[in-house]
C-alpha cells in the first residue's frame, strides 16, 4: 500500500517493469556522491589551451581515431564559463601566463587541470628566459602527462587519471577543496622560493622531488646557489 | 657525495655553454672578389662604400655596406632595371659578441631576374642605429621591429617600433644580444611576478592605433589593391 | 616552367548561383537605405585564446559596427627563443628544435635546416638520401596542408572536412612514427643523413596511401569547392595585388594566388627538383578563395611528385661515408678503435664548421622557409641561427587584407593564410 502502489512498475500493467524487472521497483539508492562523481566525470568539457605541438595531438585526439567522444569530452568549450577541465597542451611563454590565470579564474567550480606535455609540466625543452618552467607556477594542477608531445592514447590516459581522482571526491568536502579564495586572482600558483629554486641546476617542476643523494629532506628549503 | 664528484658539478648552474667565442682570425670585411653582376655593378656606383665582398658557401654573394648609405644602396637595388630586387625576404641582426660590431643582415631576393643576395651593415656601438627600409618593402616591417626586439638596433624612420616578441615593457633586455644570458636576468619569480601584473589592455591605445591606421595610409596611395567589387569575373 | 593557372568555372559574381543564373533574393542590399547615426568606434580583442586564430594569437580589433577598420596583430605569446637556444646546441642537436616550431609540417623544418648547414660545410649527401628527403619534404606538405583544410572548413563552419582530414593524416603520422617513433616531433635528419634509413614496408605503405588519398581529397573536394557557402565566405575576401604581395614579403600557395609564379622548387632549385615533373598551381585573383584551390591543387601535385620520387629512390647507404660527419654504426663503434673515437668527438664536441655563413631557401608549406646560420671557424655550435618564418611575413599583411571586411571575414583571412604561430614566434 501506499507508496509503492503509486510507484510505476508496481502493478501488473503490461507496460509496467522496473530496472528489476516485471513488477519490481523502478529506483536505485546510491550515494550522492557517487551520483555526483559519475555525472560530473563522464561529462566532461575540456577547455583546451592548445598552444604548440600538443594542441596537434589533442585535436588528433578529438578527431576519428581516437575520438575523446567517447568519454563525452568532445564538446570542446572554448568558453571558459562552460568549461571543466582546462587542458593546457603546449608551451607557455610568460607573455601567455597571465592569460592561463585569467582563463583558469573564469572557470566556475568544480574545475582540474590538465597539463599536457613536458613544456607544460615543467618547461621542456625550453629553459629559457621568456618560457615559463611549468604551468603549475600559475595554476594548480591535478595531472601532469609527460610527452613530448604526449600520445593521443596519453592524453586518454590522463584524462581517465582525472576521471578517477572526480571519482574519489566527496561533496561533504566540497567547501574545503572547491572553494576559491578570491584574492588569490591572478596570481601565482607557487610561492617565491619555490619558483626561484627552478633555476638550480637540477631545478625542475616545483611538485616533482629530486631524487639524487643530495636532495634536500622535505620541509627544508633549498639554497639555491645562484640567489642566496 | 664527496668533494670530488661535488666538483664535477662546478659551474652547472650556468647551464650550457653557448657558441665558442668570436675568434679574430678570420678578416672582418673579406677582400675576395665576386664575379656577381650586381656586386660589380655595385661596385662601380658605390665604390667607396662597398666594405668587403664575399662569396660564401659555394654560391652566395654578400657584400659589406657601410650602414650609413644604406638606404641610397637599397634603393638603387630595387629601382634600377637591371637588379630589381623587389622582395626583401628578411632582415636579420648578428651579435658576434667579445665586442665586435653588430651586423644587420639583409636577405634579398629579385623574383624577376630570379637572383638573390645578401647586404651586410656593421654597426657603430653607441648609437646603434640604421635607416629603416620599411618605405621600400612592407615586409621590412616586422623584420626590423624584430631585430629591434631582440638586439636593439633601432631603425631610423621605422613607422611603429615597438617590441614585437617580448612584451612591450620587457624590462631584461635584448634577448639574442651575446651578453643577455639564456635564462634571462631576473629570477624566474620576478619573471613570474611581472608576467601576472601585466595588464594587456593598456598597450592598445589610441596613440597606438593612431600610429598604425597611419602607416597603412600612407602605404595606400602607392600601390593598387584589387577590391572585391571590381567586377572581375 | 610548368604553371597551371587553376581556375574553376563557378560564378564570380555574388549575385549569380554556380550555373550562371541569377540568384533571385527578395531585397538588394542596395534597396535598404543606410541608417544615419553616429557611430563610435569599437575595441575588441580577439585570441589569444581563441578557436579560429590558429594558435595563439592576438588581433585587436577596431570596428565601426561590424566592419574591420584597422587590425592590429599582436603575437609573441608562444615566444621560445629557438634562436637562442640553438646558440648552446651542436649542429645535431638542433634537429630536435626544428621539429617544434613548425610542427605541422616538422619534416620540412629538419630537412631545411640540415640542408643549410650541409651547404655551409660543403657536405654532398647522398643520392638516396637526396630522394628520401624529396619524398618527407612532399609527404609533409600534405600533412601540412590537410590541417590547413580541417581547420579553415571548421572556421567556415564545416566540420566534416575537419575529420575527414585529419583521417588521411592519421596515415601520415603512421609513417612518420614507423620512421622515426614519433608521430609529430620527427626529427629525422641529422647533418650528413638521416637518423634512420627507410624501414622495411614503408614505401608501400606510403603507396598505399598515396592511392587513396587522392579519393579522400576529391570527397573533401566536392564538399567545399563549389558550395555556395564557401564561395560566399571566401571569394572577393581578403584580395592582394601581385605587386603588393611581393612587396609585403607574401611567399607560397598565398603569393601564387596572386599570380606571381614564385616557387623556390622552381626558381632556386633543390635536390633534383628541376628534374620532376609537377606543376605550381597559380591563380589569379589573390582572395580566400584562390587560395583555397592553390593548396588543393598543391596537394594533387605533390602526389605527382611522390611517385616519381619513389620511383626512382635508390639504393645506397643513406648517409654520407665520412666518420667526422655521420655516426659510424654500433657494430663499428664497439669493435674498431678509430670508430669509437670518431663516435666519442662526434657526440661529446660535434662537427666542426668552416667560418662562414649560409641561407638556404626551401619550399615550406607555408611559403619560403630560410634557414640562416652563422658559423665561426671550427665551431660546433651556431654563432646565430636564424629562421626566417614564411607565416611572420605572411601574417604582416593581414592589417592590410582585413581592412574594410566584417569580422566573420576577417576570421577568414586568418585562415586562409595558413599560420602556425610556432614559426611566427619562434
Amino acid at each position: 500500500m501506499g507508496l509503492m502502489d503509486r510507484l510505476p512498475g508496481s502493478g501488473s500493467a503490461p507496460t509496467s517493469g522496473g530496472i528489476f524487472g516485471q513488477g519490481g521497483p523502478t529506483f536505485l539508492t546510491s550515494k550522492i556522491d557517487a551520483i555526483v562523481n559519475w555525472g560530473r566525470l563522464n561529462s566532461l568539457w575540456p577547455m583546451p589551451f592548445g598552444t604548440a605541438c600538443c594542441a596537434i595531438e589533442m585535436m588528433a585526439s578529438a578527431a576519428s581515431n581516437y575520438d575523446i567522444a567517447r568519454f563525452g569530452m568532445e564538446r570542446m568549450s572554448f568558453s571558459p564559463r562552460q568549461a571543466d577541465v582546462l587542458i593546457c597542451a603546449g608551451r607557455v611563454p610568460y607573455k601567455l601566463a597571465p592569460v592561463l590565470r585569467r582563463i583558469w579564474d573564469q572557470m566556475p567550480q568544480p574545475k582540474w587541470c590538465i597539463s599536457m606535455g613536458a613544456c607544460a609540466s615543467s618547461g621542456g625543452v625550453f629553459d629559457v628566459y621568456s618560457m615559463v618552467q611549468g604551468i603549475d607556477t600559475i595554476v594548480p594542477v591535478d595531472v601532469y602527462i609527460p610527452g613530448c608531445p604526449p600520445r593521443p592514447e596519453g592524453l586518454i590516459y590522463g584524462l581517465m587519471m582525472i576521471q578517477e581522482k572526480i571519482r574519489q571526491e566527496s561533496l561533504s568536502k566540497h567547501f574545503e577543496h572547491r572553494s576559491e579564495d578570491p584574492l588569490l586572482v591572478a596570481q601565482p600558483n607557487a610561492n617565491e622560493q619555490e619558483i626561484v629554486g627552478l633555476t638550480g641546476p637540477f631545478g625542475n617542476s616545483t611538485r616533482q622531488e629530486r631524487l639524487s643523494s643530495g636532495a634536500v629532506p622535505r620541509g627544508e628549503t633549498r639554497r639555491n646557489p645562484i640567489y642566496d | 657525495m664527496t668533494e670530488e664528484t661535488m666538483s664535477a658539478f662546478d659551474g652547472i648552474d650556468e647551464g650550457p655553454l653557448p657558441s665558442d667565442a668570436a675568434r679574430a682570425s678570420a678578416p672582418r670585411f673579406p677582400a675576395s672578389q665576386s664575379a656577381d653582376p650586381t656586386i660589380v655593378a655595385l661596385g662601380e656606383r658605390f665604390g667607396e662604400r662597398i666594405l668587403g665582398q664575399r662569396v660564401s658557401a659555394g654560391d652566395q654573394h654578400v657584400v659589406w655596406i657601410d650602414s650609413g648609405a644604406i638606404l641610397e644602396v637599397m634603393t638603387w637595388l630595387k629601382e634600377d632595371a637591371r637588379q630589381a630586387f623587389d622582395m626583401m625576404s628578411d632582415v636579420t641582426g648578428i651579435d658576434y659578441g667579445q665586442g665586435r660590431p653588430v651586423e644587420v643582415v639583409y636577405q634579398m631576393y629579385s623574383t624577376r631576374h630570379k637572383h638573390a643576395l645578401r647586404v651586410r651593415c656593421p654597426l657603430d656601438t653607441d648609437p646603434l642605429e640604421i635607416d629603416s627600409v620599411a618605405v621600400l618593402w612592407r615586409s621590412a616591417n616586422w623584420l626590423e621591429r624584430e631585430v629591434y626586439d631582440m638586439f636593439g638596433v633601432a631603425f631610423r624612420g621605422h613607422p611603429d617600433l615597438r617590441r614585437i616578441l617580448m612584451p612591450i615593457d620587457y624590462a631584461e633586455g635584448h634577448p639574442l644580444r651575446k651578453d643577455f644570458p639564456l635564462r634571462g636576468r631576473f629570477s624566474r619569480a620576478e619573471q613570474t611576478r611581472r608576467a601576472l601584473n601585466q595588464d594587456v589592455d593598456r598597450f592598445y591605445s589610441e596613440e597606438i592605433l593612431a600610429q598604425g591606421r597611419e602607416a597603412q595610409e600612407a602605404a595606400r596611395p602607392e600601390i593598387g589593391t584589387r577590391g572585391a567589387n571590381e567586377g572581375e569575373v | 616552367m610548368a604553371r597551371k593557372t587553376v581556375e574553376i568555372p563557378v560564378g564570380r559574381n555574388p549575385e549569380m548561383g554556380v550555373d550562371g543564373r541569377p540568384v533571385a533574393s527578395p531585397l538588394q542590399p542596395f534597396d535598404i537605405p543606410e541608417p544615419e547615426f553616429g557611430t563610435e568606434r569599437m575595441l575588441i580583442n580577439i585570441g589569444p585564446q581563441h578557436p579560429a586564430t590558429h594558435g595563439v594569437l592576438r588581433l585587436v580589433c577596431e570596428l565601426d559596427g561590424e566592419t574591420v577598420t584597422s587590425v592590429i596583430p599582436d603575437i609573441g605569446y608562444l615566444h621560445s627563443s629557438f634562436e637562442k637556444l640553438g646558440e648552446y646546441r651542436t649542429w645535431n642537436q638542433i634537429v630536435t628544435l626544428t621539429d617544434r616550431m613548425d610542427y605541422l609540417a616538422p619534416l620540412i623544418y629538419n630537412c631545411a635546416y640540415v640542408m643549410s648547414v650541409e651547404k655551409l660545410m660543403g657536405i654532398e649527401v647522398t643520392e638516396r638520401c637526396k630522394v628520401v628527403r624529396v619524398i618527407l619534404m612532399e609527404m609533409d606538405r600534405i600533412f601540412g596542408h590537410l590541417l590547413w583544410l580541417g581547420t579553415t572548413a571548421i572556421d567556415v563552419g564545416a566540420f566534416t572536412p575537419f575529420l575527414y582530414a585529419f583521417q588521411e593524416r592519421e596515415n601520415i603520422y603512421q609513417l612518420h612514427e614507423k620512421l622515426t617513433g614519433a608521430r609529430i616531433t620527427t626529427s629525422a635528419t641529422r647533418v650528413g643523413g638521416m637518423m634512420a634509413d627507410l624501414p622495411e614496408g614503408w614505401t608501400e605503405q606510403l603507396r598505399t596511401f598515396l592511392r587513396k588519398f587522392p579519393d579522400t581529397l576529391a570527397e573533401i573536394d566536392r564538399l567545399l569547392t563549389r558550395n555556395q557557402i564557401h564561395i560566399g565566405r571566401t571569394q572577393g575576401v581578403g584580395a592582394i595585388s601581385a605587386e603588393d604581395a611581393i612587396n609585403y614579403g607574401f611567399t607560397g600557395p598565398n603569393l601564387r594566388a596572386t599570380g606571381v609564379d614564385y616557387d623556390v622548387r622552381k626558381d632556386r632549385p633543390y635536390y633534383d627538383y628541376e628534374t620532376y615533373d609537377f606543376e605550381i598551381p597559380i591563380g589569379r585573383h589573390g582572395d580566400c578563395y584562390d587560395r583555397y584551390l592553390c593548396r588543393m591543387e598543391e596537394m594533387r601535385q605533390s602526389v605527382r611528385i611522390l611517385h616519381q620520387a619513389l620511383d626512382r629512390l635508390p639504393g645506397g647507404p643513406i648517409n654520407v661515408d665520412d666518420p667526422s660527419i655521420s655516426l659510424p654504426s654500433k657494430t663499428d663503434a664497439m669493435s674498431d678503435m678509430e670508430s669509437m673515437i670518431h663516435h666519442f668527438k662526434l657526440i661529446t664536441e660535434g662537427i666542426p664548421a668552416p667560418e662562414g655563413d649560409c641561407y638556404y631557401a626551401v619550399e615550406g608549406s607555408k611559403g619560403e622557409l630560410g634557414m640562416y646560420v652563422v658559423a665561426e671557424e671550427g665551431g660546433t655550435k651556431p654563432v646565430r641561427w636564424r629562421i626566417r618564418p614564411p607565416s611572420f611575413v605572411n601574417l604582416s599583411v593581414i592589417p592590410k587584407l582585413a581592412e574594410g571586411h566584417m569580422v566573420a571575414d576577417l576570421i577568414m583571412i586568418n585562415a586562409s593564410l595558413d599560420i602556425v604561430l610556432g614559426e611566427i614566434d619562434r
